[in-house]
């Protein structure tokens, strides 16, 4: 189904942050900001398109004092309000505050089992436990809370021990994310992405562990579909541009925070008029099956995989999913 | 079955008129577009596409009008057999009821 308008806008504010991860797309961006009034004016546009969701992330939101009136805004626009944090400024009293706006859930970074794995990553000794204990204060304060763990070869042996810890400390979902090689994600793949066998045999696991995970397992992959385990959407492969759009700084858009690609200026334009009208978008909805794709019996269902890992490792949105364990010529890393 | 359907309030969702109307569109071209959506539920984080039949009965599940109002305003709509839209409206009911969208309340208009 095409939609008039994203159904949710996940929107960096800003790209500070006071984290230094080593997987990160965005570390090192930076955008002009806008001043509060353009951010307003923006969530008026959302909402009168009827954008269901919007989702702050970054950077560190909570760095961000311009976050609560926009976020506040938001809601009593009707809009589902959620955001992604490190978790380090994530105290009672923002957890209370969170809660005021309010807040429909807030996902919380946890990348390891234990503070070795989650601080190395992080690159932040300390980091683990401030992120746990924001689960905590989250519990404390009646928002809900999810876990996000991006997946890598230095957690996929313990990510079970994750999910029953967020679990432990009142998440009722952990997104297990796949790696995205965009940024430091890209500079560090190397050393951090698991190869296409690695990652059937983590969704293989992850999908038998499923049923009785402590808390909800949601998966962001399109290449599930090799798995027969797409879940049911309302479109097929990457939603960036499909269902979603992401919100820069200074308010142009893009297919998603993992693809740096302006797809038109959404304060200027208006979020109907950009969601319409951009090529680049256009493109992310029609993607022209490269290489293996062309003859994959799973291509319907994934439409290439992951548009933002090709596009990282190729250039081109056309490109098969990097991820992709199924048989051919491998894409070019 | 009677009663007044409605919505769980967790489920967030939007109708796409001009996929309506493409559908309509589509229907008049003797095309088919039974799999065709047009309201799109998210539910606990899964989408569900809505073709057009149990599109329109999710739109006029407002909570006001009862089954019986819902399949006399459908049938209204589309020119058809009361007896046959009020089928339609009892399976898509049900199923909503079954997958927790929607609830039944006694009461309503008639
Ligand atoms: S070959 Fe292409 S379409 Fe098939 S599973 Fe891999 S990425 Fe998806």
């Amino acid at each position: 189904m095409e939609l008039s308008a994203p159904l949710t806008v996940n929107w960096t504010l800003s790209y500070r942050c006071n984290f230094d991860c080593r997987h990160c797309y965005s570390r090192g961006y930076s955008r002009p900001e806008l001043p509060l009034a353009d951010l307003l004016r923006i969530v008026d546009d959302l909402a009168s398109n009827r954008v269901a969701f919007v989702n702050f992330g970054g950077g560190e939101p909570l760095l961000d004092e311009r976050l609560w009136p926009v976020a506040r805004a938001a809601a009593e626009r009707g809009l589902r309000v959620s955001l992604n944090s490190n978790g380090w400024l994530l105290d009672a009293d923002a957890a209370r505050r969170l809660a005021e706006v309010p807040l429909a859930s807030v996902g919380i970074s946890l990348d390891g089992a234990d503070p070795a794995v989650h601080d190395r990553f992080r690159s932040r000794p300390g980091s683990f436990g401030r992120a746990v204990a924001a689960l905590d204060h989250l519990a404390a304060a009646g928002v809900p809370a999810t876990v996000s763990t991006v997946i890598f070869r230095g957690n996929v042996g313990q990510y079970r021990r994750i999910v029953e810890l967020a679990a432990a400390h009142g998440a009722g979902t952990v997104y297990l994310h796949n790696f995205k090689c965009s940024g430091r994600g890209k500079d560090n793949r190397a050393e951090l992405d698991l190869d296409p066998d690695g990652w059937r045999a983590f969704y293989e696991d992850a999908l038998a562990y499923r049923a009785g995970a402590p808390a909800t397992l949601a998966f962001d992959d399109p290449i599930l579909a090799l798995l027969g385990a797409a879940g049911p959407g309302a479109v097929k492969g990457s939603t960036c541009g499909k269902l979603s759009l992401h919100l820069e700084p200074d308010g142009v858009a893009t297919p998603c925070g993992f693809i740096p690609v302006e797809a038109g200026d959404v304060l200027r334009d208006g979020v109907a008029t950009v969601w319409a009208d951009s090529p680049v978008l256009r493109k992310m909805r029609q993607k022209t099956p490269t290489g293996k794709c062309r003859s994959c019996a799973s291509l319907d269902a994934c439409l290439g995989g992951c548009t933002a890992r090709a596009f990282a490792a190729t250039g081109s949105f056309d490109a098969p999913d990097p991820h992709c364990w199924a048989p051919g010529d491998d894409p070019p890393a | 079955m009677n009663g007044v359907p409605v919505r769980d309030p967790a489920v967030v969702w939007r109708d796409e008129p001009a996929q309506k109307d493409a559908i309509l569109r589509a229907q008049a071209a003797g095309e088919p577009a039974d799999d065709l959506g047009w309201v799109l539920l998210v539910v606990r984080g899964e989408m569900h596409e809505l073709n057009l039949v149990a599109g329109e009965i999710w739109c006029l599940c407002d909570g006001v009008r009862d089954l019986d109002a819902v399949a006399r305003e459908l049938a209204r709509r589309y020119d058809a057999p009361l007896d046959e839209i009020r089928r339609d409206v009892d399976a898509f009911v049900a199923e909503a009821v079954d997958q927790g969208w929607l609830r039944l309340q006694s009461g309503g208009t008639g």
